[in-house]
């Protein structure tokens, strides 16, 4: 694993805009950054990551089939008592999930190590399946790279594919309607891009704002024509959707929710210390507590502090011995704390790099790289390309 | 090879609608009745009366629904109408259009992508049948060929009380936000 430095393509930001990819830069500072790369072997792609994904997505598994049936851990987990049923009927029913980002530390020598899992509403995928596709077949045509590189990203392809299976199958029943939040351009193309993957898969979409949802006097929940919804792929948290008001309509809505709700499980941060409890010195994980466990305490080396629903970065709190605590600010943490064994983020020429290993219907399939200047990466850190060769 | 072999460029949006035109059409078979379909070549009377009775299931829950019978039948022709078995909440009637047929899969061809369901004829093009969401399918009974979405499943329209109920959690940020994911 290296940090290359390269010449960029004079025309990445007009490619980037011609396809939609607007949030190509933040504040004036980069968001997509093909001023370097990183370069890894073929076997640390398949036997750090790739592997090491498959792995803990079983071990995942396994976390919820025991959470499901253990009201103390849903308790532990924050998670509404009205929701619980719904979880578990959703697990027993088989209701599909669709993808996730595994976050590791990693940093080219020994086991990678899981910092989280964005199982419920990741980001990043346009750039991770499209955009770095495309930059590296350009970059090998302008020869900024050497012919005959290959990529860790069969993202697309497999997202594809997997909203194939669902059409076939029929887990997705007549119109897919997909949903983010008003505002939030990011997301607004996230959800876009793979409504595209589904458009490409044969299925017939409509998207909106989870805003614009409505509901009929039976309780179904209806779109902007006043149709009914079956199937909602939804970029919007669980835990928001249990609080909201249309919430307590869900179980009986009669919709197929993508993410399914016993991703919420997962999603949350308290999957670190029941992953810890459950599997206990495997080398992918690192130890992990609920706050108030005495365990937390024995924590040395420094630990980090994390809410049990924190996102991009949010209200991450990193402590090591001898030195200030160093705290992002932000609204989440009033649910709970975990503390998780301080493992930093290897530092490449002073970038601080994250690894987010992508799953499609449970499929390790792909790889996006985000480096920051600080040691707690956030939703502006950089995205970066990389090769295999 | 550990990429994508292919990737249809893929947008952020822009003209998605665009690539949904490509899709196969599908073989269906349209019949006023269950006679019409047992006197088609392939077509067994037992199929044709299972089909039928799908269809006149879905078409309580898939015909267009009207809470005056002036509305209706200003669709779908004077005494086009029936009363439908559902109220509203306040305990009036709601009207539907008369089913004027059903199409089925293609038995020669296999025609499994084909939901059976109900089709109506409208007042201002009395000679094509459509389906529950108002898609046009054919003027002749018999085979016909459609295009794959028409022969889905159509989704019903309701009637929406209330809209807003969801978004309220997202956490109010100081600074606007690209993403609420992670």
């Amino acid at each position: 694993m290296q940090r290359i430095s390269l010449e960029q393509r004079e025309d990445w930001k007009t490619q980037a805009e011609s396809l939609g990819f607007n949030f190509h830069t933040i504040d004036d500072a980069p968001y997509w950054d093909e001023s370097a790369c990183y370069r890894f072997s073929l076997e640390q792609i398949e036997n750090d990551i790739e592997d090491p994904s498959e792995e803990i997505e079983n071990l995942c598994f396994e976390v919820v089939q025991r959470a499901i049936n253990s009201e103390e851990i849903l308790t532990k987990l924050a998670i509404p008592e009205n929701f619980w049923d719904y979880i578990r009927a959703s697990w027993f029913n088989q209701e599909k999930n669709l993808y996730g980002r595994l976050d590791f530390s990693y940093d080219g020598k020994g086991p990678a190590k899981l910092l989280e899992y964005n199982a419920d509403t990741p980001t990043s995928l346009y750039e991770s399946s499209a955009f770095q596709w495309l930059w590296l077949e350009q970059a090998m045509e302008l020869d900024l790279i050497p012919k005959g590189c290959d990529q860790y990203n069969s993202i697309h392809e497999q997202l594809v594919e997997a909203f194939q299976n669902l059409h076939r199958n029929k887990d997705i029943d007549g119109k897919l309607h997909l949903a983010s939040c008003q505002d939030a351009p990011e997301d607004e193309g996230t959800v876009r891009y793979l409504e595209e993957c589904a458009v490409q898969a044969g299925l017939e979409t409509s998207f909106l704002h989870m805003e614009e949802i409505g509901i009929d006097e039976n309780g179904h929940f209806t779109d902007l024509d006043d149709m009914g919804i079956r199937t909602l792929f939804k970029l919007y948290p669980w835990e928001w959707i249990m609080t909201d008001d249309f919430g307590k309509a869900v179980p009986k809505s009669g919709v197929t929710f993508i993410e399914p709700a016993w991703k919420s499980i997962l999603s949350n941060k308290g999957l670190l210390p029941l992953l810890w409890e459950m599997f206990e010195g495997h080398p992918n994980l690192l130890p992990a507590f609920f706050a108030n466990d005495p365990r937390a305490a024995d924590l040395d080396g420094g630990y980090v502090k994390k809410p049990l629903f924190s996102r991009e970065g949010s209200n991450i709190e990193m402590v090591r011995e001898g030195e200030q605590p160093l705290k992002i600010e932000g609204p989440y943490g009033e649910e709970g704390h975990i503390v998780q064994a301080l493992h930093p983020l290897p530092v490449f020429e002073g970038n601080h790099t994250v690894i987010g290993s992508w799953l499609v219907a449970s499929k390790p399939c792909g790889m996006g790289i985000r480096e920051d200047n600080s040691p707690i990466t956030k939703d502006s850190s950089r995205f970066l390309p990389h090769v295999i060769y | 090879m550990k990429r994508s072999k292919s990737l249809k460029l893929a947008l952020m949006g822009a003209s998605v609608l665009a690539l949904s035109a490509c899709e196969e059409p599908q073989d269906v078979a349209i019949f006023e009745n269950v006679d019409q379909c047992s006197q088609q070549d392939g077509f067994d009377r037992s199929a044709c009366e299972e089909n039928m009775k799908l269809a006149q299931d879905e078409h309580l829950r898939v015909s267009p629904k009207y809470t005056s019978v002036e509305d209706c039948e200003a669709d779908f022709g004077s005494t086009q109408c029936e009363i439908a078995p559902v109220q509203t909440s306040s305990g009036g009637s709601v009207f539907m259009p008369l089913m004027m047929g059903y199409m089925m899969g293609n038995m020669l061809s296999g025609g499994s992508r084909v939901a059976t369901q109900p089709l109506y004829r409208s007042a201002d093009d009395p000679k094509s049948f459509r389906t529950g969401d108002n898609q046009k399918v054919a003027g002749k009974t018999g085979i016909s060929k459609v295009p794959a979405n028409v022969a889905k499943a159509p989704t019903t329209k309701t009637s929406t009380v209330r809209r807003g109920g969801f978004g309220a959690s997202a956490p109010k940020m100081s600074s606007p936000r690209r993403s609420f994911g992670g």
